[in-house]
C-alpha cells in the first residue's frame, strides 16, 4: 500500500501522466463528468457519483469509425499512451466489466475475433482503473443489491481510500501492483490507517439501503412478459431516454454518416431503446412502437436478457437513472414491484 | 493495440451488372465483384447470411445475400424504400460500393442433407431462398425432393424471372408459382401463399423454409403446423432494423437474442420461446 | 389539500371522469411523481405542493395520446402553465376541450431541483422544510436556510398566470394580484452583452447538450408524431453532440414552439446536463409578445400566433 498526502497528489498524478492519459471526475459545465485532465487540481473530489457515467471514456457519445475520401478509408488512431481513470466508484468499475463482455470479449460467439470491437479494445485494453472507495454513498445508491459495496475492489487495478488528509492506494491487479511499486515517493501505511479504513467502510455501509434479494428477479421476469404490470410501470414514462444516456451500462448506438460529396466520416452515437425510432423499419412497421413495449425492453434487458447472455444483471445500482428521471420512474421501485407482483395466471415461481 | 479485424470497415466491391426486376423499377438486382483478391479469399459465406451494404455519406443497410457460394461474386436484390436504398438505386455499373459481412447464421444445410426440402417464399424476400436453391441444385445429390412455393402480388413482381423459367423446366425441382389475383396471360397458380401451401400439401416429414413479408409468415406457419410439420423442421428468416450487424448496437434485439448474430435464421421451435418474435 | 382530495373523489365517484392525472409523493426528496388515479381509494395519494414540478398535460399528446384513447374523460390537475398547455391543445385541435376536466390549483411556484442542488454546492439533499419565505435544506451533515425564491424554477419567478386561466373547478384561493418583476429582465440583460460574449455563452451552454431529447420529449408543446430531428430522408440536421449541430437542433425546436411555449420550464428541469434552455425560449417568447402581442395558451378563443408546424411537415421555413 502507498500513502499519499492530499497536498502531494499532483506529484503522483504527474508521475501517472508519464505513461497514461489521465481521466477523472471534473466539472463539465454545472455538472460533474469524467474528462481528460491536465493536472490534479482539476480533479473533483467531493463527488460520489458523477452525473454522467465514465462509460464515455471508453465508449464516447460520438466516435468516428472511419473517415472517407478519394484516398480511401482511414481509421483514426489513438495516441500512444494508455488510459488511466482516477476516481471511479465500484459501481462504475463493475459497469466496465459488463461493457467489456459486450465489446471486448464477445464470449458467446464462436468466431470471436469478428465480434470484438476494436474501438473499445484500443482504449480499454491496457487501461489502469483507480477505484475509489465511497465514504459517502448517496441516498440513491443501491449497489449492495448487486453484490456491490462502496468499498468493493472487484475490477480495480488500484484501490483508493480517501482518509481525510491522505489517499491510501492498494495495488489489486498485477498491472496495478506493478505500477504502484514504481512510485517511490509515498509514505508507509500504519495500523492507524487500516483502522481508519475499516471505520470508514462501516460508516459507508450504514448509509446503504436494506438489501433486496434480486436473485428471483430473473425467473420472475420470464413469467411476466404478457402481464398488465408493464402498463402500470410504464404509464408515466415519457420515453425521454435520459435514464439510458446516464446509465453506465447502457450501450446501444446508432451509426450515421456525415459529410459532403466524397469526403466525410462514419460515426457512431449513443442511442436508446426508449426512442420510438430506434426499431422502426423502413416499411413503417415497428416492433416496439408503444411506450410500454420500450419500457419493458429496458427493464427486461437489464434484469433478464443480459443475464441470459452473460450470466449477470445489466445494472450496478449506481442510481443515476433514479436521479435523472424527470417523472421519478424509480427503477428500485420497479424491481420491488416486479418481485412483489402476483401473477394473474397463478403460476408457480 | 487491438489486432483483431475491424468489422466496421467495409470492403470495396465493384458493381458488375444491374438488372431492373420489375416494371415500376422498385426492385433492382446487383451483381458485385471483389476488388481485392484477399477480400475474396476471406469472404466465406452460406445461404441465408446477409451483408451490410454501404453507401458512403448515406449509411448502411442490411441485405440478404442472393447469390450462392457456388457462384462468383455477390448478388443482392434491393427494394427501394428509404434513404440508403434510394441511393443504391442510383448506382451505375462500374461504381464501387462497400460491403461488410457475411453476417448472421444460415439455413441448416447440414441438417437438410438427404432430406426432402420445401421452400415457401413471398415477394422480394426470395433473395436468400434463391441462394439456397442454387446451392442445393449445385449439390443436387445431397438433397431429396425439392419443392418451391413462390408467390407475388403480380406476375411482374417475381424476381429472378429468367431463372424461374429454367427451374420450371427442370424435373429435379418442383416449382409452384402463384399470384394474388388472376391476371391475363398468367397460366400458373392463383391465390395467397398460405392457401396454395394448403393445396400443395407438402409432405410433412420434409424440412421447410419460409421467407417473406411478416403477414405471409404469420398465416403460413399455422398451415404448416396443421399439415403436420415438426416445429424444429420449420425455419424462417427474420427482419429487424439493424445497424452494427455484430450484436452490439442493440437495435435488432428480440428477447435475449439478436437477429443479426443469433439469426436471421431461426427455427419455429426457437421462435416459440421468444416473446416478441412476430 | 383536503379540498382537492374531496373534489377529485367527487368527480370520480359521479363518473364525471374516468381517470385523474395528478401528482403523488415521489421517491426522492423534492420529487413528486405523476399518478393516474382511477379509484376513490387512490385519491388519497394525491398531493399538491412546491415539488409538483411536472406539466402533466404532456400525457395528453404524443405517444401518450394513447391515454386519450384509453379514457373518454380525463381529469387533470393543473397549475397556471399546465392549464395554458390545455388551451394550446384546444386551439391547435389536439384535444376536445369537453373531454378534459381541469382542476385548477393556485401555484406558489415549484422547486427547481437543480437550483436547490446549487444552493448547497451539490451536496446531497435529504429533507427540507418551508418556513414562510425561507427554505431549510437538510443533508447528512448540514442544514442550511435560504430564501424560498432562490429554490424556485426561473419561470415561476416571473409567472403572470399562477392561477389556471382555464379550468372547470378551482381549488383554493386564487392568487390573482401577482406582482411580477420584469419577465424579460434576463433576456434584456443578456441583450446588453456584446455579440461575442453572447455567442460565447451560447456556444458554451449548447456544447453541453448530449442530444438525449429529454427536453423535447417532456415538452407539452412538442407533440409532432415525427420530430424533424428523427427524419432521415431528408436528414435535416446532424445527429452528433457537436455544438453546431446542437445549436441548430435547439434553434429549430425553438422555432417550432415559437408562440406555443407556455414557459412551464419542464424542458429545463428534464435536461440531464442543466443546459440554459430558457435563454432561447424566453427570447422567442419576447419577440412574439412584442410583435404580435400574443401569449401562448391564455385565450381559448384566440387563433395561435403561428400556425402549428406539425400539421404540415417539412416546412420550407427551415430553409428560408
Ligand atoms: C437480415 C436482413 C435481410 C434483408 N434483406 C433484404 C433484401 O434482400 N432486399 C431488400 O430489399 N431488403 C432487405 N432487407 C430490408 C432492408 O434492410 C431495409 O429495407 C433497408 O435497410 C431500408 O433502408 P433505407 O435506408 O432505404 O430506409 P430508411 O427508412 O431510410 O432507414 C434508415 C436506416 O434504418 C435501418 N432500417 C430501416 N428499415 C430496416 C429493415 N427493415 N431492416 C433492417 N434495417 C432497417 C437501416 O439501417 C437504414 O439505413 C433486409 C433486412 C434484414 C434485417
Ligand atoms: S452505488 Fe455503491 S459503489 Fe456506486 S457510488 Fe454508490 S456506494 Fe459507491
Ligand atoms: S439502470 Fe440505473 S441504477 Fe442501474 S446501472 Fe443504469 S443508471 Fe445505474
Ligand atoms: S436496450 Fe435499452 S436498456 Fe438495454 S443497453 Fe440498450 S438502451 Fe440500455
Ligand atoms: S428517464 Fe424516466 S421518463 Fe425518461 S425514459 Fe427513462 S424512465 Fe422514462
Ligand atoms: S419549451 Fe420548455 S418551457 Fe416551453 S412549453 Fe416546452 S417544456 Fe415548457
Ligand atoms: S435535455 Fe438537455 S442534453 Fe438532452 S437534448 Fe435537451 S438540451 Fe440536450
Ligand atoms: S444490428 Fe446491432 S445488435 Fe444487431
Amino acid at each position: 500500500m502507498v500513502k499519499i498526502k492530499k497536498t502531494e497528489l499532483n506529484e503522483f498524478i504527474e508521475f501517472l501522466m508519464k505513461d497514461y492519459d489521465v481521466y477523472s471526475p471534473a466539472d463539465v459545465g454545472k455538472k460533474a463528468a469524467f474528462k481528460k485532465i491536465k493536472s490534479a487540481f482539476e480533479i473533483k473530489h467531493a463527488i460520489t457519483n458523477t452525473h454522467l457515467s465514465p462509460k464515455d471514456v471508453f465508449f464516447p457519445q460520438s466516435e468516428v469509425l472511419f473517415q472517407y475520401s478519394d484516398d480511401g478509408l482511414k481509421v483514426p488512431k489513438r495516441e500512444e499512451k494508455a488510459i488511466a481513470v482516477w476516481g471511479m466508484r465500484n459501481c462504475d468499475t463493475s459497469s466496465l466489466l459488463m461493457l467489456n463482455k459486450v465489446f471486448g470479449d464477445a464470449h458467446q460467439m464462436p468466431d470471436k475475433d469478428m465480434y470484438k470491437d476494436p474501438y473499445w479494445k484500443m482504449k480499454y485494453d491496457n487501461c489502469l482503473i483507480f477505484n475509489q472507495a465511497c465514504n459517502e454513498p448517496l441516498s440513491t445508491c443501491f449497489c449492495n443489491w448487486f453484490e456491490g459495496n462502496p468499498f468493493a475492489k472487484k475490477g480495480a487495478d488500484i484501490f483508493v481510500v480517501d482518509t481525510g488528509d491522505h489517499f491510501i492506494l492498494e495495488g489489486i491487479s498485477d498491472k496495478g501492483k506493478t505500477f504502484l511499486s514504481k512510485y517511490k515517493a509515498g509514505e508507509e501505511t500504519t495500523k492507524v490507517d487500516l483502522n481508519k479504513i475499516a471505520k470508514l467502510k462501516e460508516t459507508a455501509e450504514s448509509y446503504l439501503p436494506d438489501v433486496v434479494d434480486i436473485k428471483p428477479l430473473f425467473n420472475k421476469m420470464n413469467k411476466i412478459w404478457d402481464e398488465p404490470i408493464w402498463e402500470e410501470i410504464s404509464a408515466k414514462c415519457i420515453n425521454c431516454g435520459a435514464c439510458t444516456f446516464v446509465c453506465p451500462t447502457c450501450h446501444c448506438f446508432d451509426v450515421s454518416d456525415e459529410g459532403k460529396g466524397k469526403k466525410g466520416q462514419r460515426i457512431r452515437l449513443w442511442d436508446s431503446c426508449m426512442f420510438q425510432i430506434f426499431t422502426r423499419e423502413a416499411s413503417g412497421h415497428n416492433p416496439r412502437g408503444l411506450s410500454t413495449q420500450r419500457v419493458r425492453q429496458r427493464i427486461m434487458h437489464k434484469y433478464n436478457y443480459f443475464m441470459d447472455n452473460y450470466e449477470q444483471y445489466l445494472c450496478t445500482g449506481c442510481g443515476r437513472c433514479v436521479q435523472v428521471c424527470p417523472v421519478n420512474l424509480d427503477i428500485r421501485e420497479v424491481i420491488k414491484k416486479v418481485l412483489d407482483y402476483k401473477l394473474s395466471k397463478n403460476e408457480e415461481i | 493495440m487491438c489486432n483483431c479485424d475491424n468489422t466496421y470497415i467495409p470492403i470495396p466491391m465493384k458493381v458488375e451488372k444491374i438488372v431492373i426486376d420489375n416494371p415500376d423499377r422498385s426492385l433492382r438486382t446487383y451483381d458485385l465483384s471483389f476488388v481485392n483478391e484477399e477480400d475474396e479469399n476471406k469472404f466465406k459465406y452460406m445461404p441465408g447470411q446477409f451483408c451490410e451494404f454501404s453507401i458512403l455519406g448515406k449509411g448502411e443497410s442490411p441485405f440478404g445475400i442472393a447469390s450462392s457460394p457456388t457462384e462468383e461474386g455477390l448478388k443482392f436484390t434491393v427494394s427501394r424504400t428509404g434513404s440508403v436504398t434510394n441511393e443504391i438505386h442510383y448506382l451505375e455499373e462500374g461504381d464501387i460500393v462497400g460491403i461488410r459481412g457475411p453476417m448472421g447464421n444460415w439455413y441448416p444445410l447440414e441438417k437438410l442433407k438427404g432430406q426432402d426440402v420445401v421452400i415457401v417464399g413471398g415477394g422480394f424476400a426470395f433473395t436468400t431462398l434463391r441462394s439456397m436453391i442454387v446451392y442445393m441444385l449445385e449439390n443436387r445429390d445431397d438433397y431429396g425432393k425439392i419443392t418451391v412455393i413462390y408467390g407475388a402480388r403480380h406476375p411482374d413482381l417475381f424476381i429472378y424471372k429468367e431463372e424461374l423459367k429454367i427451374w420450371d423446366k427442370r424435373d429435379d425441382i418442383i416449382l409452384h408459382l402463384t399470384v394474388d389475383k388472376p391476371v391475363k396471360g398468367w397460366d400458373k397458380l392463383c391465390g395467397f401463399v398460405p392457401a396454395i401451401t394448403k393445396d400443395v400439401k407438402p409432405d410433412p416429414t420434409s424440412w421447410c423454409i419460409v421467407c417473406g413479408p411478416p403477414i405471409m409468415i404469420k398465416f403460413t406457419l399455422p398451415v404448416l403446423l396443421e399439415i403436420g410439420f415438426a416445429h424444429d423442421k420449420i425455419y424462417t428468416s427474420l427482419e429487424r432494423r439493424m445497424k452494427c450487424g455484430i450484436g452490439k448496437c442493440g437495435r435488432c434485439g428480440i428477447g435475449s437474442k439478436y437477429v443479426c448474430i443469433d439469426g436471421p435464421v431461426f427455427s419455429y421451435e426457437e421462435l416459440k420461446k421468444i416473446p416478441d418474435a412476430f | 389539500m383536503q379540498q382537492l382530495v374531496k373534489k377529485v373523489k367527487e368527480i370520480i365517484k359521479n363518473k364525471e371522469v374516468d381517470v385523474v392525472i395528478g401528482w403523488g409523493r415521489g421517491s426522492l426528496p423534492f420529487s413528486a411523481t405523476p399518478i393516474f388515479v382511477e379509484t376513490e381509494k387512490d385519491v388519497e395519494k394525491l398531493i399538491f405542493d412546491e415539488t409538483c414540478r411536472n406539466n402533466l398535460t404532456t400525457y395528453l399528446t404524443k405517444d401518450k395520446r394513447r391515454i386519450s384513447k384509453e379514457y373518454k374523460k380525463i381529469g387533470i390537475i393543473v397549475k397556471g402553465c399546465d392549464s395554458r398547455s390545455v388551451v394550446l391543445y384546444t386551439v391547435e385541435n389536439q384535444i376536445k376541450r369537453e373531454n378534459v376536466v381541469l382542476i385548477g390549483v393556485p401555484c406558489n411556484g415549484v422547486f427547481e431541483k437543480k437550483k436547490l442542488s446549487q444552493l448547497v454546492e451539490g451536496k446531497e439533499i435529504l429533507d427540507f422544510q418551508i418556513d414562510v419565505d425561507n427554505i431549510i435544506i437538510k443533508g447528512r451533515n448540514f442544514e442550511q436556510t435560504h430564501p424560498l425564491k432562490d429554490a424556485l424554477c426561473d419561470p415561476c419567478l416571473t409567472c403572470q398566470y399562477p392561477d389556471a386561466p382555464e379550468y372547470d373547478y378551482f381549488i383554493g384561493t386564487p392568487r390573482k394580484d401577482v406582482n411580477v418583476p420584469d419577465a424579460y429582465k434576463m433576456i434584456n440583460d443578456f441583450g446588453e452583452k456584446s455579440a461575442e460574449e453572447r455567442w460565447a455563452y451560447i456556444q458554451e451552454e449548447y456544447s453541453k447538450c448530449i442530444r438525449c431529447y429529454a427536453c423535447r420529449n417532456i415538452c407539452p408543446s412538442c407533440y409532432c408524431p415525427e420530430c424533424f430531428v428523427d427524419q432521415n430522408d431528408p436528414q435535416w440536421i446532424g445527429k452528433t453532440p457537436e455544438v453546431t449541430d446542437s445549436i441548430i437542433f435547439h434553434l429549430i425546436r425553438n422555432l417550432h414552439v415559437a408562440g406555443r411555449c407556455v414557459d412551464c420550464g419542464a424542458c429545463v428541469s428534464a435536461c440531464p446536463v442543466d443546459l440554459d434552455l430558457r435563454i432561447m425560449s424566453k427570447k422567442v417568447e419576447k419577440e412574439i409578445k412584442e410583435r404580435f402581442d400574443y401569449t401562448a395558451g391564455t385565450d381559448i378563443n384566440e387563433k395561435p400566433a403561428m400556425a402549428s408546424y406539425c400539421e404540415n411537415e417539412k416546412q420550407d421555413f427551415i430553409m428560408g
